[in-house]
């Protein structure tokens, strides 16, 4: 029966069903497009190292893109908790067990999974034909035996499935923290203290972090002699990016904390500050995302530029410039995908956080903030969780992306250890990109903010 | 005490004032041309059973609402056709506010929540507002707990703290809606002598809604509202008076 409760709201999971079917479709196309290659090459001498790279590159991505969608969509699942606190209260209240609740919402995620996989997959594939279809016409790519569906496309499907469904149930753990009583109304606000003790969580955090710095490490020195280098960087890179996210917890309010300080003494500002680190389970939300999607990009960006330096100085000419061309265009998909997830996370968040501080706000308009200044104290809240996030991200990205062309190709002869290349054009976008997102993100919830009179915010219960 | 006195100095005056929701059939008027005036330096509770207007009538006087029709005067000023911004800034340095709950702003400790109608000013208190605030910390016990968070605090020590920021910028108006409703009967007494003890000795205006006899007894002035219109208005009562009066009043309704 409490499956109802949850299926019959599918316009809650438009944004994980997106998720879904993003990445299974980024999948299903990449691993369309190596098969394509390989199609090309079956006949050739020395194709097979090419293509064991090209493999091997291609499941990084995919693999990135899944770690990217599990975690927005564990975070999605989480909002979507929050947001059903009341029923799921009401569901307690008169006998639901909080593991069946929880069970039903990972069920949600199943299904989600299974659709948003099926769909994407279905799309990518086709993606990839018309893309081939394309290539063969204009002379790009020769005519050959193209395969219809390499059977690898099953790969990314169950894999997005289950992550789906493991995400949503880890994202439906907040289920467990319902208790009956909210359904009365009569509960309090749970203390941010109590949210923040997470002992477990951080000795993981710190295990993951400490273990991952330490396969990028090995990956890169790896990296010196062999280009499967990256493999084990990449496996680092993963460990270590999951241990900042485990960590978030006390990671990023502390940079909130740092950037909070930069915004000013200002009544305003100082509540702003205040808020950002007030529940870091709901700042982390907000903020992961981009934090994700800013590593992602610099990652990519650093990674491309530092490769594009390496393979000019061992090979020059225009071929390499071409490759890297399409590569770049390739992977860019990757790079809008998590660009768009990162904003609907954002502006998820943010709306979600300031419609739960309706009677907070109201209270502050008595008291004789002007509109003006509520609308100033979340946008200043936007811009601080943004510049965090960015901050964070570019440093994180910086040495990704350079460890990930490290490891990659140290290994050509007379390139040992580089300097990461530093893509200024591409970074001066991106922080732009970050505060055109902050200022979007504040202007629905302000707008909401503003819009409730104080009588009425007041009377809410 | 010289409660009916006419041409006493009033802190707070409605004229002629009425208020309806919503639109068509479906109008519902809260209030029906209502008269009043809250004099200066006076504790006034206002009364009436649940849907009586009593806290539409409270918003309206301290800015916090427009009437439909009729005239409001916050000290002495007009404030019928202020714009938003204006009632903001009228409320920051003119009202205080103490609510039935959700009176902190979480985020803040103590010092914070009290000086926010400074902060919100952009200004620091003078030498002068800050004695003030001192001694009202001092005399409301909240000194050690000056940089503790609201949910540090019981349910009566929050009140205190609202009280004392509602009580620091020395306002024309405290407006006090149900601020005993979520107290224990003892923490609820207290905050109800605090009140009438900054009425009589710093000759504060109070305007206090409640639907409680007891609390209504603590105040100078009790008005009686029913149905959106003021049907009583009479001198410091015993609650048992006031108890048998809302008995009356349900009785006849």
């Amino acid at each position: 029966m409490s499956a109802g409760i949850s299926l019959r709201r599918g316009r809650e999971h438009v944004s994980s069903l997106l998720v879904t079917a993003l990445s299974a479709a980024f999948g299903a196309g990449l691993i369309q497009a190596t098969g394509f290659v390989n199609d090309l090459y079956r006949d050739e001498e020395g194709g097979g190292e090419t293509q064991t790279a090209l493999v091997a590159v291609a499941m990084v991505f995919i693999l990135l893109a899944l770690y990217v969608a599990s975690i927005v969509t564990a975070n999605t699942f989480g909002t979507i908790i929050a947001g059903r606190a009341r029923t799921v209260a009401l569901l307690r209240l008169v006998g639901a067990s909080a593991r069946t609740l929880r069970r039903d919402v990972a069920r949600e995620g199943l299904v989600v999974g299974l659709v948003g996989a099926l769909g994407g997959a279905i799309v990518g594939v086709g993606v990839s034909h018309a893309a081939l279809a394309w290539g063969v016409a204009s002379g790009v790519m020769p005519e050959a035996a193209y395969r219809s569906v390499d059977p690898l496309v099953l790969l990314p499907v169950v894999l997005v499935v289950l992550t789906t469904w493991t995400a949503s149930h880890v994202g439906s753990r907040a289920v467990l923290s319902v208790t009956p009583m909210q359904a009365t109304g009569a509960a309090q606000e749970r203390s941010h203290e109590e949210s923040v003790r997470r002992p477990v969580r951080t000795v993981f955090a710190i295990l993951f972090l400490v273990g991952g710095a330490s396969l990028l490490a090995l990956g890169i020195l790896l990296g010196l002699v062999s280009p499967f280098g990256i493999v084990v960087a990449f496996f680092g890179g993963v460990g270590s990016f999951t241990g900042v996210v485990l960590g978030a917890h006390w990671i990023l309010p502390a940079v909130l904390r740092l950037v909070g300080r930069a915004l000013g003494r200002s009544a305003p500002a100082t509540l702003a500050a205040a808020n950002a680190v007030r529940y870091p389970e709901r700042s982390t939300r907000t903020t992961v995302g981009l934090v994700i999607g800013v590593t992602l990009v610099t990652t990519f960006a650093v990674a491309m530029a530092t490769y594009r330096t390496i393979l000019l100085r061992e090979f020059g000419g225009e071929d390499v410039d071409g490759v890297l061309a399409v590569t770049v265009g390739v992977l860019s998909a990757l790079i809008g995908f998590s660009g768009v997830i990162a904003a609907v996370g954002m502006v998820n968040n943010l709306s979600l956080s300031v419609l739960q501080r309706t009677r907070e706000l109201g209270l502050l308009r008595a008291l004789g903030f002007t509109a003006r200044q509520v609308r100033g104290m979340i946008l200043a809240e936007s811009a601080q969780m943004s510049v965090a996030s960015v901050g964070l991200g570019l440093a994180l990205g910086i040495v990704y992306g350079w460890a990930a062309a490290q490891s990659l190709l140290g290994s050509l002869s007379g390139t040992g250890l580089v300097w990461p290349t530093m893509p200024w054009g591409l970074l001066a976008i991106l922080v732009a990109g970050a505060a055109l997102l902050a200022g979007l993100a504040a202007l629905a919830p302000s707008r909401r903010a503003t819009a409730v009179s104080p009588v009425a915010a007041l009377a809410v219960d | 005490m010289n409660t009916t006195a006419p041409g006493a100095r009033l802190v707070a005056r409605v004229d002629s004032v009425t208020k309806s929701f919503g639109v068509g059939s479906n109008t519902v008027t809260a209030l029906d041309s209502v008269s009043l005036g809250i004099r200066a330096g006076e504790f006034t509770a206002v009364m009436g059973p649940s849907g009586s207007g009593k806290s539409t009538l409270m918003h309206i006087m301290a800015g916090l609402d427009t009437p439909t029709t009729g005239r409001v005067w916050l000290g002495d000023t007009d404030i019928t056709g202020l714009d938003d911004s204006a009632l903001t800034l009228l409320r920051r340095r003119h009202v205080g506010f103490v609510f039935q709950s959700f009176n902190l702003v979480p985020t803040l400790d103590v010092r914070g929540n009290i000086l926010l109608p400074f902060e919100l000013d952009g200004r620091r208190p003078t030498r002068e507002e800050q004695d003030w605030i001192d001694h009202l910390i001092g005399s409301l016990g909240l000194s050690a707990r000056l940089g503790h968070r609201p949910h540090q605090l019981s349910g009566g020590q929050q009140q205190r703290v609202a009280i004392a920021r509602a009580l620091g910028t020395r306002p024309h108006l405290v407006f006090a809606d149900e601020p005993t409703g979520n107290l224990d009967s003892r923490s609820g007494r207290e905050v109800l002598a605090l009140l009438a003890t900054a009425a009589r000795e710093y000759g504060q205006s109070i305007a206090m809604v409640t639907h409680d006899p007891l609390a209504a007894s603590a105040a100078d002035r009790v008005i009686f509202l029913a149905d959106g219109s003021v049907v009583d208005d009479r001198a410091r009562s015993s609650a048992e008076d006031i108890s048998r009066f809302m008995l009356g009043m349900e009785a006849a309704a």
